[in-house]
């Protein structure tokens, strides 16, 4: 596998406390990998250390192929989470003066700057102030800043806290864009939903150790435990009767509003699901049937609180 | 240059003198300090006193006739009992002369006054008594042409003092050095605490909105301070050379004005001021030297208040630690304080070779005149104290701009130094 980004056994000490412990990642050219955990995890540590913002204790970070050193940090873009912009300054000249510290010559920055500025629509702030915008503007703001010398790498920390669900949208298509055109994203968020919508793969970090690593969707099969949903109508002890030879855990939910009833049944973890589809449309009349994946916060509240009771999060069994 | 770093300087250093507030005081200041120095004579001008009426109630009768009146003070000879001139209110004062005056003034002589008198009149009157009374008790030596006598021993004079340390013998004029000293000092003083307190409020401004991290995952924190220290002190030295341009215009212009008072003035000490002053060598030395100190004394301190500024999270926090930055600078102004009035002491010397206090010390004895040998060793230690501390203070800085929450102590910032 290709990777742009490695990091291998990375522990760094504070005076106080181990903010990261025996870590190491690897992102896949070209994917967006999510970097998860709870606040304090040590997230940003690692991140500043990609950024060679602070050197590990002990491990090695490689980019593109080689050890990361400080001239790498041109080919990497990075949206932190507290954006941090100029307040008293205008916002193309500070676009400007970033881009530029970036390495971008000035008219190439202006000219790139424009168009991106026309891509967000917001062509119009240029000589505004940034204490004169709303937070999800300035994020905007800063969004272009990051991208703009098209880096090889983009880390977005919580890109979408302060942002309505249409500017959200509009982050997501672009970011989904820069992968397409070859970026590779690392994206730490809280906000779960966005992962299963955008990572590809994903780190959790809980207590300065890496607990889960994999792709999403293996992870949510994973956890999934092979439990199947049925809504129907009918009978729904007839539909008990045959399931629960076949499955275990048989479950029946309410009705809803059209009168589809539901129900749950889970089956071994490598068995075959088309009995069970068989005798269920023997049984009733199927609605919809469908494989439940644990979503991707309830893999995450599962892996840390067993990781916190020092249980191996990876032998957890959701539902 | 780095490119990052003219990047870094040139936004620090646009951003500010393009502020309406740096275009207001660097215009208003010297049109400030020009009104503060004619601000005296205008306030004698339009305080110059109404004619005031005095009643004098002489029991000597030979006090009265030698008192002379002049445009401000009117004496009036008046034989009436003072409770009645009390309620007399065409006369400002009741002047009362006891017969036992010439023997006792003191004790003999009140001046009952409707609200209080102004200075001058009452020194005036009273340097009238003191006359009458003296040629009084003169007369009564019965001695012929006593005042005569007296203007001939009168030997009042000022004393030259001339240079010999200097390639030729030049009247210098102490008096103006102590001035020329205390301003200059004054102003390094000024400089040196506002722009090193505008490095660390920015730094912990920058801090606190979360730029430094986008902008050292571009550049190297020890770029960006050294970017933000350099920027804010050309913004500094474009105020000061705007000062001495319209400073130096106004006495440009004023210059001929000058050399013809001192010409005409029979003051020695007055004629040597101002032929000083007039001395464009001498002054364009002086600023030279006020630059390159300035420039010392402020990379020196401003690597300390870039430290501090890193180390907290707002400017509250900033202030306790500061003083570690403070402190010093006040003791430089308070020893070049002892400097100015013995500026040839050991003291003087140690105090103008520690970089602490070197540069305001050296600012109060540069116009008396120091041998040069002394500016170039105080210089080269102001530099590499300057060179070594930024180099301290960036490794605390690199570590202080992402400590968030609590903070530090002194020691723990010690430490920080230390760090890989």
């Amino acid at each position: 596998m290709d990777y742009i980004l490695t990091a291998e056994n990375i522990t760094k000490d504070y005076t106080k406390h181990r903010a990261l412990d025996d870590v190491s990642i690897a992102v896949p050219r070209g994917s967006v990998y999510g970097l998860l955990g709870p606040n304090g995890a040590g997230k940003t540590t690692l991140i500043r250390i990609i950024n060679h913002i602070t050197a590990p204790d002990r491990g090695l970070v490689t980019f593109d192929g080689h050890q990361l050193t400080a001239a790498d940090v041109a080919q990497i873009g990075y949206l932190p989470e507290e954006r941090g912009l100029y307040k008293k300054m205008k916002v193309g000249e500070q676009a400007l003066f970033f881009a530029r510290l970036k390495g971008l010559g000035k008219r190439e920055a202006e000219a790139s700057l424009r168009q991106w500025f026309e891509r967000l629509e917001i062509s119009e702030w240029w000589d505004k102030k940034i204490e004169e915008l709303s937070k999800g503007m300035a994020q905007k703001v800063q969004f272009i800043v990051t991208v703009l010398h098209r880096p090889k790498l983009l880390i977005f920390d919580e890109p979408f806290s302060g942002f309505d669900p249409i500017n959200a949208g509009i982050l997501k298509r672009e970011i989904l864009k820069l992968r397409d055109e070859g970026a590779t994203v690392i994206f730490s968020t809280h906000n779960m939903a966005s992962v299963e919508e955008l990572c590809d793969e994903i780190s959790l970090i809980n207590r300065s150790r890496n607990i889960l690593t994999g792709p999403v969707g293996a992870l949510r099969e994973q956890f999934g435990g092979n439990v199947y949903e049925i809504t129907f109508a009918g009978s729904p002890d007839a539909l008990r009767a045959s399931a629960e030879n076949i499955g275990q855990d048989f479950k029946l939910g309410g009705v809803d509003d059209r009168g589809y009833a539901t129900a749950t049944i889970s089956l071994g973890s490598a068995a075959d699901v088309r009995p069970l589809l068989a005798a269920a449309n023997e049984a009733v009349h199927i609605n919809s049937f469908r494989h439940v994946l644990p979503s991707m916060d309830d893999i995450f509240v599962a892996a840390v609180q067993a990781s916190n009771t020092d249980n191996d999060p990876s032998e957890i069994q959701l539902q | 240059m780095n490119h990052s770093l003219k990047l870094i300087i040139a936004r620090e250093y646009l951003t500010r003198v393009k502020r309406k507030s740096f275009i207001i005081t660097t215009i208003l200041v010297p049109l400030l300090m020009i009104a503060i120095s004619l601000a005296p004579a205008a306030v004698m001008l339009l305080s110059s006193p109404e004619n005031r009426n005095i009643a004098v109630v002489d029991q000597t009768r030979i006090i009265a006739p030698r008192l002379d009146s002049n445009d401000e003070v009117k004496f009036v000879s008046v034989d009436a009992p003072l409770d009645s001139l009390r309620a007399d209110t065409d006369f400002d004062a009741i002047l009362v002369i006891d017969a036992n005056a010439v023997k006792n003034p003191a004790d003999a002589i009140r001046l009952y006054s409707r609200g209080a008198p102004a200075m001058q009149t009452g020194a005036y009157i009273n340097s009238q008594l003191e006359d009458a009374i003296e040629d009084i008790r003169l007369e009564e030596y019965n001695i012929d042409n006593i005042k005569q006598i007296l203007a001939s021993v009168n030997a009042d004079f000022e004393l030259a003092t001339i240079r010999i340390d200097k390639e030729e013998d030049t009247a210098t004029s102490v008096g103006l050095s102590y001035v020329i000293g205390l301003t200059l000092d004054m102003m390094l003083y000024m400089f040196i605490l506002i722009y090193g307190q505008m490095v660390m409020n920015s730094i912990i401004e920058e801090k606190n909105n979360r730029v430094l991290e986008i902008v050292v995952s571009s550049v190297k924190p020890t770029w960006l301070m050294l970017g933000k220290i350099s920027g804010i002190g050309l913004v500094a030295i474009t105020q000061i050379l705007i000062w001495a341009v319209l400073i130096g215009s106004c006495s440009l212009w004023s210059m001929p004005l000058l050399g013809d008072l001192g010409a005409s003035s029979e003051s020695t000490e007055i004629a040597a001021a101002m032929s000083q002053l007039s001395d464009t060598g001498f002054i364009a030395g002086l600023f030279l030297y006020l630059l390159l100190f300035f420039i010392g004394g402020y990379l020196f301190y401003s690597a300390i208040y870039a430290a501090i500024g890193s180390a907290v999270d707002n400017v509250q926090d900033a202030s306790q630690l500061s003083t570690i930055a403070t402190m010093p600078v006040i003791i430089g102004i308070i020893s070049s304080m002892a400097v100015l009035s013995n500026p040839g002491s050991t003291l003087a010397f140690w105090v103008s070779v520690i970089p602490f206090t070197s540069p305001m010390a050296m600012m109060s004895r540069l116009p008396y005149g120091v041998p040069t040998w002394e500016i170039i060793l105080s210089l080269v230690v102001l530099y590499i104290s300057f060179a070594f501390l930024i180099w301290l203070c960036a490794k605390i800085y690199r570590v202080g701009i992402f400590m968030y929450g609590k903070k530090p102590t002194l020691i723990e910032i010690i430490r920080w130094a230390r760090y890989k």
